[in-house]
Order: C-alpha cells, then structure tokens, then sequence
C-alpha cells in the first residue's frame, strides 16, 4: 500500500498541489508581510514595519471583546449542536436502515439550502415583528416583542441551526460502530441503563463527539453570513471584524493580523483536540 | 432444588418459532452444554436466561424464584460472549472491576477481589494492560474473570472458544473445566462443537429446530441416542438407508440401501471428506447388518441407519462383511478407510495409528464388523435441520 510516492503518484496530484500553492499557500504568504506594516488613516499602508497589529488583539479593549466572544460563541455553539446532536444520532444509529436513511435526508435537507436563504429565514421568525414574536403576543405570554435579533440569542440560535448537521454526521458513524456485545456485557455485569451509557457508550462514542466538536467550533468561529445577518452591526465576532477591516476600513494590515490570531487559534484548538482524539482513539 | 429451571421456554419472531417449549432443570454447581448446529436456538435460549431476550412464554427461574421479566442488571447472571466484548476504554483491571463496582464494592476488597479473579484465569499482572494490547486467549480470560468476579449465581458461555486456534481451544477446554469446578458455579455453555460438550460437560442438551432433542450425560448422549437427529449429529457418522428386514426379540436384521419409500428428502450425510459423501445414499445393495432395534419399528419399515466411524471394527474371523479399501487417510492419531462394501455401499471406518489395522493399503479385502448396540436405527425424517447440521465439522 506503501506505493503512493512513486513518480507516477506524485504526478496525479501536482495540480491539485498547485493549484493549492497558487490559490492558497501564495496569498497567506502575501498576507503575512501585510500584516506587519502600518496602516496610517487618510494615506493607506505606511512603509513602515511594526508588530502592533498583533499586539492590539491582546491590548485593546475592543479587539479583546471580540475575541472572547469568538471564543464562546464557539465553544457555545459547539455544546449546544452536541446537546442537541448527541440524541439524535444515537436514534439515528440505533434505527432500522430504513428509518435511518430518512432521518438522514431529514438532517441533510437543511444544508441543501443556501446559508443566506436560511439565514433570513431566521430573520423572519425572530424579528421584532417575526413570527415567533408575533405568536407569542397573539398568544398573550409578551406584551412587547423579545429581542431576538442583532444579539447572541440570534447568532447562538442561526448557527446552532446550521451546524447541527455537521455534529450529527459525524457522530452517527461513531455510535453505529460501538458493538452491542460491549453494551450487553456491561448489562449482564449489573449496570443499569443509564449507567451503560455513561459507561460504555458515552466514552465509547468520544471520538466522534471530538471530531465532531471541532469540526463545528472551527466552522463556528470563522463563520461570516450568520454572525453578519444575525447578529447585526453591534455584536462583531472575528470574522466579520475582519471583513470590514479589508472591506469597510480597508485597514488591511489589521485585517491581516486579525485573520492570522485566528488561523492560529483553530490549529491550537484542532491540535490539542488531536492530541485528545490520539488518546481516546486508540483504545477504542 | 434445581438452581436453574426453564419451564416451556418459547421464541417466537412473527410467524418464525425459534425456540419451541424448553425445558430444563440445572443442578446447583453443574456444567450443562447447549450443543446443536448452527440456527437451531441454542444461544436465543441463553440470551433469554440473561436476560437480553424476551421470551414469547414460558419462565425461567432461579433458584426458584421467577426472574423472567427481570431486567438482566439484576439478574445476576454472567454472560462470556464469543467476541469477548471487554470495554475496549478501560484496562484489564477497571474490566474487572466493572461488575464489582456496580455491587459497590471498592476499595481494598475491591483490589483484593479483582487479583482473585485475574489469578483465577492466570493474567496476574497484566491489571494495567488495555484489552487490544493482549492476544485473544488473554481476552477470552479477561472476559472469564470478569463474569466471574462478581460471582454470579450462574454462569453462561455463548461459543466462548470458536474464534481460538485449535491448539488453544483445546487447553481453554481443560483450562475453564478446572476453573468452573474450582469456583463451583452452575454453568451453562453454548456449542456447536460435540467434542467441547462432550468432554467439558456434566450433562449435554441436544437441541435442534429449537427443540431439545436429548438431554442427558454425555455417555447417554453418545452411545443412545434419543432420536435420529442425535446419531446423526453425535460422533462421526456413516449414514445408511435400509429397511428392517425381521424382528427377532430385540434385534432386527437391516437390509441397507432399499429403495426409498416414498419422496423423502436426503440431506447428503456427515462425516468423512466431501469425497465420501454422496456414496453413502445408494439405492439397492443388499448388505444385511443386525441391529438393537428401537421400539416402534415394525417389521418392513424404511429406517435410517447411522454408522459411527469409530464404532466400525477390522475383523479377521469371518464374522464381519467382505470390504475394500478404497482410499486410505492418515489423520495423526488415527488412520480413516473409505470401505467399498457390496452392493456399492460405501461407509468411513477408522483405526488407530498404532493399532495393526493401521495399515491397511488402497484396493486390500479386510472384513468389517460392528456391534448391533452401536447400530442406530430412526424413522427417516425430511428435516430441515440436517441441511444445517451439514455446516458443522464431525
């Protein structure tokens, strides 16, 4: 199996490889000494080189608001999908083929649609005037309309939404492969049901909860549409700091800056989750 | 008092009868083998006594007290599964340790009981190891000495040793013998290998179709056979047809390869290699064979008529059939002769290697005998568990 570095190999993926060097590796390169310049208001990009780009994401106020709230949206969102998830799949895996294929379909369905479309789906069910609002006035519960929109209720709500699927996916997967036996055994070893499962499935089941827990924190915190739609002008994240810095301010040397903490950020995350994922995976 | 009794025990799904009025009644301390081929119910039966499978009627009680709906966490019923089925996130000891915790037991005790149970099936020290990192037979221990630690009232074992190599299996046998009368709990073992139930067991329950053919020690169930099925399944077995030609007290004169009578389906017969099997359903022949004739065969009745291998012996006073060898195996400890009888009958017979029938060659006369006790003679039956019993090795 070992054969894949053979000349004839390696010239099947030159150019998926340079493609990816052109359209990826060259622009992060360009970025990067961007990133160390000076944007001054009024004249553009300073010759100048300096680090303050960087040290303004830990120093400023602002900057550091952002940040955390990247960092909880996140991490929020990644719990409630998991939460939200973690029962679903687990019926999904325990189903009949047939009923598992619809369920399926049922949670794919929604990612057929495009973000945007979903996203101002959101915005007609939790607008002031929106249906949720609307009913809840009907039904006499509020007098006045709850804010549901242009705050993290909206962001926490449309992207738990939209990145439920990816938890689910990739969870199913994981819990199909854990042997009944082990369940069993643990059954005739005096374990109740509850304690089956939080002694053997739930463990069992880690290394998709994990992999599946970064794949959506990472697409969390770099999401753009949502958090721009949902969230409004006020309740910035990082990501949509960062396209105002190159699109609005054209502070492009902050934005540059800005994209790398980031970048950083997710392979931290994605590295000690692999060191976890390491851990657990290899006795499972 | 029995510690296990299953009263009519049934398994129905839908339409499909699994398992059809079982009953049995296990002494306290005693090894009892669930022996038949592959399908006719024996592991639903054990599932059911732990508890993983409802039955569809019937009850199961120990020490007579009904457990049927029980949910298996109280049953306190070990079960040893033939994938092992160890906690692949846990080490050997916490393995172990899970039924003891759940007792709440922890603790010294709980070490204490844990390097018993490890001793027991000899991985002392091996506590920190994960199950992955040990060989089959040392999770097939692991998986002993978990059921047993937290020393259920009975213990069952679902093929426990069809996924060893033979070499293994064999010294597993021995080795979960010795363990079951050291612990001294009631055993119920899953099998489709007669030598395993045979020579592991106090008593053997044959079943097939999901009903027990015989239940009895394992030197009733080899030499009487309860039923056709039986003499078939037990032993290595030639597999005749004839028709009882005469009645004479308790013996019967069997004239073998008579027509068939009537449309009676002919599974191709167990034993010996795929290149003896056919042979062995001949119509015509003409060979007369005394036999100890069960009761409720007439005279002038088809019957089917098992020949053991190992009940064939080489004569050399005239008092057996004229034969030819017409192939010749040496299989280790014993020699098997495929024997061209007249007629165009063809039986397996065997001699030990040491013995002086050893070596008989291709195309030499022998005489062949048998004692009329080791002759089994049943109603032929179209069944359809003899397709199944093909599957199983003799």
């Amino acid at each position: 199996m070992s054969r894949s570095n053979t000349p004839a190999a390696l010239s099947l993926v030159t150019p998926a490889l340079a493609l990816l060097v052109l359209v990826f590796v060259a622009p992060v390169l360009l970025m990067l000494p961007l990133s160390l310049h000076e944007y001054v208001a009024g004249t553009g990009i300073s010759p100048r080189w300096t680090l303050a780009n960087y040290t303004q994401v830990f120093s400023d106020e602002y900057y550091r608001e952002v940040v955390a709230r990247t960092l909880q949206l996140g991490f929020g969102v990644t719990g409630l999908c998991l939460l939200l998830g973690y029962p679903l799949a687990l019926t999904m895996a325990r189903s009949t083929p047939r009923l598992r294929f619809w369920l399926t379909m049922l949670v794919i369905f929604p990612m057929l649609l495009n973000l945007v479309v979903r996203s101002f789906g959101w915005i007609a069910l939790l607008a002031n005037r929106g249906l949720v609002n609307n009913l809840l006035i009907d039904s006499g519960l509020i007098e006045r309309p709850i804010k549901l929109m242009f705050n993290l209720t909206g962001v926490w709500l449309g992207m738990t939404h939209i990145f439920l699927p990816f938890m689910v996916l990739m969870l199913v997967p994981v819990i199909q492969a854990i042997p009944r036996d082990v369940e069993e055994a643990a059954c005739t070893l005096a374990a109740s049901r509850p304690r089956v499962f939080w002694s053997v499935t739930l463990p069992l089941s880690a290394p998709g909860i994990l992999s599946g827990s970064i794949l959506v924190f990472v697409l969390t915190i770099s999401a753009l549409v949502t958090p721009r739609m949902l969230g409004g002008p006020t309740y910035k994240v990082m990501a949509t700091l960062i396209y105002d810095d190159f699109l609005q301010t054209l502070d492009w040397p902050a934005g540059a800056a800005l994209s790398f903490v980031l970048t950083a950020m997710t392979l931290a995350i994605i590295a000690v989750s692999s060191r976890l994922l390491r851990h657990w995976g290899g006795q499972a | 008092m029995p510690r296990l009794t299953l009263e009519g025990l049934e398994k129905r799904y839908g339409e499909l009868l699994v398992v059809a009025q079982v009953s049995l009644a296990i002494a306290d301390g005693e090894f009892v083998s669930l022996l038949g081929p592959s399908g006719c119910g024996k592991t639903t039966v054990l599932r059911m006594v732990a508890g993983l499978i409802e039955p569809s009627a019937g009850r199961i009680l120990v020490d007579e007290r009904d457990i049927t709906h029980e949910p298996p966490h109280r049953r306190r019923i070990g079960l040893v599964f033939q994938s092992y089925a160890l906690f692949p996130h846990l080490t050997v000891f916490e393995n172990v340790a899970f039924g003891l915790r759940r007792q709440g037991i922890a603790g010294r005790e709980l070490t204490q009981r844990v390097e018993q149970a490890l001793a027991a099936v000899r991985l002392a020290g091996l506590g920190t190891r994960h199950p992955r990192q040990l060989s089959g037979g040392q999770q097939q221990r692991v998986a002993v000495a978990r059921s047993i630690a937290p020393r259920p009232s009975i213990l069952l074992f679902d093929e426990p040793l069809s996924n060893l190599d033979a070499a293994l299996r064999d010294e597993m046998q021995i080795e979960l013998k010795r363990l079951q009368r050291e612990v001294g709990i009631t055993t119920l073992f899953v099998t489709h290998d007669q030598t395993e139930a045979l020579s592991m067991s106090d008593r053997v329950c044959v079943l097939s179709d999901g009903r027990v053919q015989q239940f009895g020690t394992p030197e009733e169930i080899y030499h009487r056979p309860a039923s056709g099925f039986v003499a078939r399944f037990i032993g290595r077995p030639n597999r005749l047809q004839g028709r009882i030609e005469s009645l004479d007290g308790g013996l019967a004169t069997v004239l073998l390869g008579a027509p068939r009578a009537g449309p009676v389906a002919r599974p191709a017969p167990r034993g010996g290699s795929s290149k003896v099997a056919e042979p062995h359903v001949l119509e015509g022949g003409g060979l007369r064979l005394r036999a100890a004739a069960p009761q409720g065969l007439a005279a002038g009745a088809a019957v089917d008529v098992v020949l053991r291998q190992e009940d064939l012996r080489f004569v050399r006073d005239g008092s057996g059939h004229a034969a030819r060898v017409a192939l010749r195996s040496f299989v280790g400890a014993r020699v098997q002769y495929v024997l061209a009888l007249p007629g165009g009958l063809e039986v397996v017979a065997e001699a030990p290697t040491n013995g002086p029938d050893a070596q008989h060659a291709v195309g030499d006369a022998v005489q062949v005998g048998v004692d009329p006790a080791h002759v089994y003679l049943s109603t032929p039956v179209a069944e359809p568990g003899a397709a199944a019993s093909r599957r199983v090795s003799p």
